[in-house]
């Protein structure tokens, strides 16, 4: 049964291979294999999740050596979290690609990137050594960046440039804190140094803490380090923004965080401060950002960096309440923004632009596309029904409870302008009458995978429901708060 | 001591190369810089002075190997670590030859599209 968690990371490698192998002159497919592999890690994942959820963590002993010598891989509540969801989306988003990539070349290519892709995220949330985290984030990250140029014009070369270049300073900061990690304790694994963290001295904990966090803060696009994630996930094609926007990032930066600042570092409160400065710097310069855009995934993009904001100042709250805003968040957001970015790639595969001025009255035209789209942006304005409500409630109530008033206003002001851009644009691209509107619908292929993340999106705040929350958020909650495996006797895996 | 104010020196000196050059090549020399000291910071804190290859012999005691042996573990990550720079510098080099096709330069003050 603990295979069952290394299993995506290996069918997603296999078919990374296999793709590029057998399928590389049949694009179909290519297409019908990825769509199969992806469906079989998500039930994987599910299947896996569940068990995690019903009788606690599972360890896997990479290649059987035992726990103080060889690579602990664990699947926990709050791993699992990220874990479903990302191959949940990367589901929708795979079928999405089969007809969206019809209009670039070299497709069979594209599910080979995306699978590595999608293997670096699985290999993060499984792993509990910290070189292997860094590994699969190269991995994942270096994917990505070929993702972002793949349709090898001039913006999209010039936008994965930045994006590499960023990336490798991030990634230098963290092999160089994992470098003085184990020079400093002997150790990479991450409970093992955990426990080690108290014997160090504070310049050390402070300098190794420093650069883990903004290496991954860089990779979450915090504030002042956000500069290449407007020019990336705009420029990329749209089913690679909605995996980048929707589940990179958050895997990439702010599972890592929550990692570092409720797990590793818990001798450092101080951290959390600075998570929650950056956070606000985020959610503010985000919001204002995105109120100004004329290029809609632009302004996507923008409001990505705006809402991950939300997320950093519910972890920089912290407590159970912090926590809670922080889970419930990520996963509305991840849901809506990847069918927001599905949304306008469906209308640009029609309509040929994402310029919001070009784009007037699409409800004439386009109506399942503009009910689908308005769906996610509601979403993500937190318009009741909808799990983003819930969680930016969730997280105004941590910061008043813990006496960050400020942080609470400003969270509601934030909020007021995400309403106000996305209805905004919802007045002029979707509801604007037009004269003699042409009815010209996007593909079923491209409406199916929309309106199931749509339908999700709307369902998404049933999680908050007493009952589920038990089972779910709450123990995912507790490994926030409290996150060890060392009561798990050797030779035992849960 | 020195070593480690080299690596230092090292990690700067790519560094400045990463953010004050314009040219698209020297960038990428910067990234190898930094790249090599971030592996021989790695390679120095496993390293022993006068140490011998972590390899036990029938004349040997454990004693005896566990004080001269060199950590072999940082030298299996700097494994890794080499092949990923390896994977960075080969993709910006691609990158740099399109980036050339499209604008015509290596300037990236003059590769500047994308804004707001």
């Amino acid at each position: 049964m603990s295979h069952l968690i290394i299993l995506p990371v290996a069918i997603y490698l296999g078919a990374a291979f296999l793709i590029a192998l057998l399928y590389k002159k049949d694009e179909k497919l290519a297409g019908v294999a990825a769509i199969s592999f992806v469906l079989l890690s998500a039930i994987a994942s599910i299947i896996s999740g569940i068990d995690v959820f019903t009788n606690g963590k599972i360890l896997y002993f990479a290649g059987g050596w035992e726990r103080p010598l060889g690579i602990v891989l664990m699947l926990d509540p709050l791993s699992s979290i990220f874990h479903i969801m990302t191959n949940i989306i990367a589901f929708f988003v795979i079928l999405y690609s089969t007809v969206y990539m019809k209009k670039y070349t070299w497709t069979p290519y594209f599910y080979t990137l995306f699978m590595i892709m999608l293997a670096g995220m699985n290999g993060i949330l499984i792993s509990m050594d910290i070189f292997n985290i860094y590994v699969f984030f190269e991995v994942a990250s270096i994917a990505s960046f070929i993702l972002v140029a793949f349709g090898l014009r001039a913006e999209e070369l010039e936008a994965s440039m930045k994006y590499t270049v960023m990336s490798f300073i991030a990634s230098t900061m963290i092999l160089f804190a994992i470098a003085l990690i184990y020079g400093f304790t002997g150790t990479l694994n991450i409970p093992a140094f955990m426990s080690e963290t108290s014997g160090l001295s504070p310049v050390h904990l402070w300098f190794i803490a420093g650069l883990l966090f903004s290496g991954f803060a860089l990779k979450t696009a915090l504030v002042p380090f956000h500069t290449w994630l407007p020019d990336a996930h705009s420029m990329a094609p749209a089913p690679v923004s909605a995996i980048l926007s929707g589940m990179f990032i958050k895997v990439v930066g702010l599972y890592v965080l929550i990692r570092i600042t409720a797990n590793i570092f818990i001798v450092l409160p101080q951290i959390r401060i600075l998570l929650l400065l950056f956070g606000a710097l985020s959610m503010v310069f985000g919001g204002l950002m995105a109120y100004g855009q004329k290029n809609i995934k632009r302004l996507y993009a923008y409001s990505t960096i705006s809402q991950v904001g939300y997320c950093a100042v519910g972890l920089g709250i912290g407590g159970y309440l912090g926590s809670l805003g922080v889970l419930m968040h990520f996963i509305a957001h991840a849901l809506s923004k990847s069918l927001l970015f599905l949304n306008i790639g469906a209308i640009e595969y029609i309509n040929g632009t994402t310029e919001a001025e070009q784009l007037q009255g699409l409800n004439d035209s386009m109506p399942a596309t503009t009910l689908f789209g308005s769906t996610g942006m509601l979403g993500i304005a937190g318009v009741p029904p909808m799990g983003n409500f819930w969680s930016k409630l969730i997280i105004i109530i941590a910061a008043v409870k813990a006496g960050y008033t400020g942080i609470a206003v400003l969270c509601i002001i934030v909020a007021v302008i995400t309403l106000g851009y996305f209805l905004k644009l919802q007045r002029t691209v979707y509801y604007k009458k037009v004269e003699n509107p042409v009815k010209k619908e996007a593909p079923k292929m491209l409406l199916f995978p929309m309106g199931c993340l749509a339908l999700l999106v709307f369902i998404s705040g049933i999680l908050l429901v007493p009952g589920i929350k038990d089972k779910t958020l709450d123990k995912a909650v507790s490994v926030m708060e409290n996150f060890s495996y060392m009561d798990i006797k050797i030779g035992e895996n849960r | 001591m020195i070593v480690y104010i080299i690596v230092a020196l090292m990690f700067f000196t790519g560094l400045y190369g990463i953010i004050a050059k314009k040219n698209i090549i020297k960038i990428i020399v910067g990234i190898n810089i930094v790249g090599y000291a971030s592996n021989l910071l790695f390679i120095l804190l496993g390293y022993k002075w006068g140490g011998i290859a972590p390899i036990i012999t029938e004349d040997m005691t454990a004693v005896y190997f566990i004080e001269k042996a060199v950590d072999p573990l940082p030298q299996a990550l700097v494994l890794t670590s080499i092949v990923i720079d390896l994977a960075f510098v080969a993709f910006l080099a691609a990158l740099a030859i399109r980036l050339f096709e499209r604008y015509g330069t290596f300037d990236m003050d003059k590769i500047r599209r994308l804004k707001g």
